[in-house]
C-alpha cells in the first residue's frame, strides 16, 4: 500500500496539523522507496531495478571507482552488526518509544476528561439546587398550617375552658343541695330515733322484755318441731 | 359558639423531605415534631363542647333564678377568637424569599451557562495527536511558560518541576 503524501503542492495549510500517518512510506531492503521500483515498473518489469543496481555496483567495483581496501572490510562488519541490532530488538525500542509518548497523551486526556466530567457534576449540582429552590413554597405553607392550628387549638380551648367552668358552678350547686337534703334527712332519722327511744317508758320497756320472751319460747318450740 | 372549619392546606411531608438539603435537616425534623404536635394537640380537642343540659338543671337546682341567669350569661357569651399576628410576617417572609430564591436561581444559571461554556470548549478541543505546543498553550493556558517573569530556563520556580 502506497501513502503519498501531498509534498507541499499546495499553498494552503490545513490547522491543525492532520494526523501523522501510523506507518512511514514502504521501502524495500529498508532503503529503496517502493515508488522507484513502481517508477521502472512500466518499462523494465520487475527485475528492472535490481538489474539496473546489479549493473551499477559492478560498474563501480571494476572501474575502481569504489575501491575495495580495509575500510570496506569495517563497514561490512560495522554494517552487518547493526543491521542484526535493528532487526532483534528495533520492535521493542519502537514499542518502549510508543509508549512514552501515549502515557504523556494519556496523562494530558486524564486532565482534561476529568475537567469534562467535574463541569458535569457542577452542572448536575446547580439543576438539583434550583429543584431543591422549587420546594420553598412547602415550607410557607407548612408555617401557615402550624398557625391555622395554633390559632384553632386555642380557640377550642378556650370554648371548652367556658363550658367546663360553667358545668363546674352548676355542678357545685347540685352537689351541695343533695348533701344539704342528705345531713337533713339523717339528722332527722337520728332526731326521731332519739326521741322514740326516750319515749320508751321502763314500764313499757319491762312488758315489751316479758312479751319478748313469750315470744321466743313460743318460737323455739315450733323451731325444735322443725328440726 | 360553632367551631369554624379549618382551612389547611394539606403539606406534602415526603415531597418536602426530598427537597431539604442535608445541612438543614435538624431544622426540618424540628419543623415537622412541632407541626405533629399541632396537629395531635387539635385532634384531640373536640370542635364544640357538648351542650349543657339546662332543663335538667332548672329542675334539680333550688335556687331559684340561678340557672335562668347562667343560662342567659353563657348564651350570650362570645368567646372570642385568637387574633393571627404572625400570617403576615409569614407573607412577607414569603415574598422576601421569593424574590432572593430569584436572584437565586439567576445566579445558578450564569453559573450553568460559565460551566456550559468551558464544556463546549473541551469538547470541541482537537484530539492531543494533532496539537502542536502553541495549540496546547492555546486550549490549557496554565501550560504556558512566562518567559518575561522568568527569563530562564525552566521559565517557572523550581518548586514547581
Amino acid at each position: 500500500i502506497l501513502h503519498s503524501r501531498p509534498l507541499h503542492t499546495t499553498h494552503q495549510r490545513s490547522a491543525p496539523l492532520p494526523p501523522l500517518p501510523e506507518k512511514g512510506g514502504e521501502v524495500r531492503h529498508g532503503l529503496i522507496p517502493e515508488e522507484f521500483f513502481q517508477f521502472l515498473y512500466p518499462k523494465t518489469g520487475v527485475t528492472g531495478p535490481y538489474m539496473l543496481g546489479t549493473g551499477l555496483l559492478l560498474y563501480l567495483l571494476s572501474k575502481e571507482i569504489y575501491v575495495i581496501n580495509h575500510e570496506t572490510v569495517a563497514a561490512a562488519c560495522i554494517l552487518s552488526i547493526i543491521i542484526y541490532g535493528i532487526k532483534k530488538y528495533g520492535a521493542d525500542v519502537a514499542a518502549f518509544a510508543d509508549k512514552l509518548n501515549e502515557e504523556k497523551i494519556a496523562k494530558m486526556a486524564a486532565v482534561k476528561n476529568e475537567a469534562i466530567k467535574d463541569l458535569e457534576t457542577a452542572i448536575e449540582e446547580e439543576k438539583k439546587e434550583q429543584w431543591r429552590v422549587e420546594g420553598r413554597r412547602f415550607l410557607f405553607d407548612a408555617k401557615r398550617n402550624n398557625i391555622a392550628m395554633l390559632l384553632e387549638a386555642n380557640y377550642r380551648e378556650r370554648l371548652l375552658m367556658v363550658y367546663n367552668e360553667v358545668k363546674k358552678r352548676l355542678d357545685y350547686q347540685v352537689a351541695m343541695q343533695n348533701l344539704k337534703r342528705q345531713k337533713e334527712q339523717d339528722h332527722m332519722i337520728q332526731w326521731v330515733e332519739k326521741n322514740v327511744i326516750q319515749s320508751i317508758t321502763p314500764q313499757q320497756q319491762k312488758e315489751s322484755i316479758a312479751k319478748c320472751i313469750l315470744d321466743l319460747k313460743a318460737l323455739s318450740k315450733s323451731a325444735q318441731a322443725a328440726v | 359558639m360553632a367551631g369554624r372549619k379549618v382551612a389547611l392546606k394539606a403539606v406534602d411531608w415526603a415531597a418536602f423531605a426530598e427537597r431539604v438539603p442535608a445541612a438543614q435537616r435538624a431544622m426540618f425534623n424540628a419543623l415537622k415534631t412541632r407541626s405533629d404536635a399541632l396537629s395531635a394537640r387539635l385532634a384531640a380537642l373536640p370542635e364544640k363542647p357538648p351542650a349543657i343540659d339546662w332543663a335538667q338543671y332548672k329542675a334539680v337546682v333550688a335556687k331559684a333564678g340561678m340557672v335562668d341567669e347562667f343560662q342567659k350569661k353563657f348564651s350570650a357569651l362570645k368567646v372570642p377568637e385568637p387574633v393571627d399576628t404572625q400570617t403576615d410576617r409569614i407573607n412577607a417572609q414569603e415574598q422576601e424569599a421569593e424574590k432572593s430564591s430569584r436572584e437565586y436561581v439567576e445566579a445558578s444559571k450564569a453559573r450553568i451557562a460559565h460551566y456550559e461554556q468551558q464544556l463546549q470548549k473541551l469538547r470541541s478541543m482537537i484530539p492531543f495527536e494533532q496539537m502542536t505546543l502553541e495549540d496546547l498553550y492555546e486550549a490549557f493556558p496554565e501550560t504556558k511558560l512566562d518567559k518575561e517573569k522568568y527569563p530562564y530556563w525552566p521559565h517557572k520556580p523550581i518548586a514547581d518541576l
